[in-house]
Parts: C-alpha cells; structure tokens; sequence
C-alpha cells in the first residue's frame, strides 16, 4: 500500500522534496517501515540514522503498527 | 508554534495572579556566532501538530510537578540574529519553582519536540544542527 511520509529537517536536503511516497506492507511496524524507507533513500540512507517516524499526534516506538492518516519521519531534534 | 515575532511579556501576563510572589521567564534568542562560525540567521522547521502537542504537554507536566501556571511559546520561519526562538514564563508562589518549571520547560524543549535549526552563515553556507533523537516509549510516562 503507497503511503505518503513527510520528510523534515535535514531530510528536506535528501532532493526528495518534503515528502516521499513508499510501498508498505499492511500492517508493518515502524522498524520495518524505516528499513523499507531506508531503502528508498539509496545513497542517502545515512541521512534516516536516529530517525522516527511519528503521527500528528505521537512518536512511534519501534514495535507500534503504523496507523492510517498522517505520517512523518523526524530527525533528531534541537529546538529552543 | 507560531510565524509571528514572540511576546514574552504576554506570556507572563497570561501566568500572573496575585497569588503569585514570583514570575520568571526564559527567552532564547538566536546568536551571532556558533561553534566558530558567524551566523546570519536561522531556519526553524517544525512537525506542527505534534510539536504544539508536546509543548502542551510539557507544560501540563511543569504544572503537576510544581505549584505553577506556565505560558510557553516557540518560533517557526527564518530568524534574524537576536530574534526570540523561544519564550517560556512561569508565575508561582515562590521563586524556586518558578526557576525550577521554566528550566524543566526548556530541556524538555530540546529533548522532545519535533523542531530543526539550520543556520545560514555569513559565508554563504549552512548546516542543520545536530539533535536528540526521538523515542516513542516515551509516551507512557506523558501526562
């Protein structure tokens, strides 16, 4: 199933615009789909280390199920 | 999360009462020069909806930890150097808590809520900044 993931942060840099569009397995969980999207980013898989992927509402641990709606994959972060 | 320049005197009006024997505030403000390079501005990305989620929750976790109200607003878009990135006001009965909740409020900031810098150096250049990475078991101790 193609689900579309924003991409924020230093993956704005990746040239993929501020999303990508992958195909995942029904469910998977969010450490299979970063391995999956890990190789959608070929040359620049490095730039995914120490990313999660989170709704609108929560980060995902790594054994979640991804839900429907919205999806985005998170650096690491440094606000203030 | 706002475009809009920061307010921090509003922030501490919004926590005030004459309840309250002390009111302290933080405001973070983007610097000129950082790790040896002169900075010209700084970029503020951000995850909206879960960002402005978790500084409410951060906020609700300062006020169930001590006996204060807090206020607690964050920049998006291009700042100019001095430009305020983040205002945090905490009003309280005594000023131990008060300093307590506001430097909670900031680390808590800096470990949790989806918000990226990039700096844009006066040679041209820039370079996203390195941060701490998310972790989703986390959400069990969330209030």
């Amino acid at each position: 199933m193609k689900r579309k993931i924003e991409l924020y942060g230093r993956l704005r840099d990746a040239g993929l615009g501020a999303a990508v569009s992958v195909d995942l397995p029904r469910p998977v969980t969010a450490r299979r789909a970063l391995s999956i999207l890990k190789m959608s980013f070929g040359s620049k898989a490095a730039l995914l280390d120490g990313c999660a992927l989170a709704t609108g509402d929560e980060v995902l641990s790594a054994s979640d199920e991804l839900p429907a709606g919205r999806l985005a994959l998170l650096p690491p972060v440094c606000g203030g | 999360m706002t475009p809009s320049r920061l307010d921090p005197a509003a922030l501490c009006r919004a926590v005030s009462s004459p309840k309250h024997g002390a009111l302290a505030a933080f405001v973070g403000t983007v610097r000129a020069v950082h790790a040896g390079r002169r900075v010209k501005a700084v970029s503020y990305d951000c995850f909206v909806p879960l960002a402005e989620k978790e500084l409410a929750r951060i906020a609700v976790a300062a006020e169930r930890r001590w006996p204060v109200r807090v206020a607690v607003a964050h920049r998006t878009g291009r700042l100019k150097i001095g430009e305020a990135s983040v205002a945090i006001a905490a009003g309280s009965g005594h000023r131990a808590e008060a300093f307590e909740a506001c430097r909670f409020v900031i680390e808590e900031i800096k470990r949790r809520v989806p918000v990226w810098k990039l700096e844009h150096y006066e040679t041209g250049d820039g370079r996203w900044l390195a941060g701490c990475a998310l972790h989703g078991p986390a959400k069990k101790s969330r209030p």
